[in-house]
C-alpha cells in the first residue's frame, strides 16, 4: 500500500491486488449488514455502533431518534459504499478520489474500521499483533492495516484543507 | 479514541448553574478505541466549521475526560447535529445540558 496523498487536488494511493481483494470482502459483509432489518439493530453489537441511540438514557427519545433518523443514515452509508466499491481497483492498483469521493472513502473505512473494531474488542491498549498465528491476528492486521489507510486519507485532506486558508 | 498517549490534564472547571427553562440542550461526543483522534478533529472542523485548534481542543476533552459538548442549541437542531456526527461514526447523542 502506498498511503494517501493530496495531488493535484486528488488524494491519490495505491494498493495491491490482495489489499484491494481484502477490502472488496469486508464492503461484501459491511453492505449485508447495512441491508439488515432495523429489528436486528438491539440485537448485533456492530450495528448498535454503527447506529447508536440518539438519546443515552430516555428509550423514547431514543426510539424517535432512530424513526426520525436511521433511514438516512443507513441510505448514507449504503451510496458511501457504492462510491467506494466504484472507485476501488478489484485488481489492484491506483485509487484516485476527488473531494467528494474522498469523504466516502473516510466514512466507509471509518464504519469498516467500526465493525472490525467491535467485533474485535478493541480497546485503546490494543496493539497490532507481532505474528499471525490464527484468524483473530489476521483480522487485526486487517484493522490496523485498514487504520493507517484512513489515517493517511485524514491527514492528506487535512493538509489540503490547511493549504487553501 | 486511539491514538499516542498524552499527558493528563486537569480538567476545566466551569460549571454554571441554570434554571431548568433555561437549559439549552446539547450534542456530546463520546470517547471510543476506534475512532483516531486526527478524525475526530477533522470531523469536528468539517461539520462544525470550528478552527483547528477549536477542534483539537474537543478532541482531546473527549480523549481525557471521555466527552465534550460540541454544540447547543434547540432540540432539533441536536438531533441533526447527532445524525451528522452518526454519519461518520463519532460516537455521539444529544440531551438536555445538566
Amino acid at each position: 500500500m502506498k498511503p494517501f496523498r493530496a495531488r493535484g487536488g486528488q488524494l491519490v494511493a495505491r494498493l495491491d491486488r490482495a489489499e484491494a481483494g481484502i477490502v472488496g470482502l469486508l464492503l461484501d459483509q459491511l453492505e449485508q449488514l447495512l441491508a439488515a432489518e432495523t429489528d436486528d439493530v438491539a440485537g448485533d453489537p456492530v450495528l448498535e455502533r454503527l447506529f447508536p441511540p440518539g438519546h443515552r438514557s430516555d428509550r423514547a427519545m431514543a426510539d424517535d431518534y432512530r424513526e426520525l433518523t436511521e433511514e438516512s443514515l443507513r441510505g448514507g452509508k449504503a451510496d458511501d459504499l457504492a462510491t467506494v466499491r466504484a472507485t476501488l481497483p478489484a485488481e489492484g492498483g491506483e485509487v484516485r478520489l476527488d473531494a467528494e469521493q474522498a469523504g466516502a472513502w473516510l466514512r466507509t473505512s471509518n464504519d469498516l474500521r467500526l465493525a472490525l473494531g467491535t467485533r474485535l474488542d478493541i480497546t485503546e491498549d490494543s496493539e497490532p499483533p507481532e505474528e499471525i498465528v490464527d484468524e483473530t491476528d489476521h483480522q487485526l492486521a486487517v484493522y490496523y492495516w485498514l487504520t493507517a489507510v484512513q489515517g493517511s486519507l485524514v491527514d492528506a485532506l487535512a493538509a489540503g484543507r490547511a493549504g487553501r486558508r | 479514541m486511539a491514538g499516542p498517549l498524552a499527558p493528563t490534564r486537569t480538567p476545566d472547571t466551569t460549571v454554571e448553574e441554570h434554571g431548568d427553562l433555561d437549559r439549552p440542550w446539547v450534542t456530546i461526543v463520546w470517547n471510543d478505541p476506534v475512532n483516531l483522534m486526527n478524525y475526530v478533529t477533522f470531523v469536528l472542523q468539517e461539520l462544525f466549521g470550528y478552527d483547528e485548534a477549536k477542534a483539537t481542543e474537543l478532541m482531546l476533552q473527549v480523549h481525557h475526560e471521555g466527552r465534550a459538548i460540541v454544540s447547543s442549541g434547540p432540540r432539533e437542531r441536536m438531533e441533526h447535529d447527532t445524525s451528522r456526527l452518526h454519519a461518520y461514526g463519532l460516537w455521539a447523542s444529544y440531551q438536555k445540558d445538566s
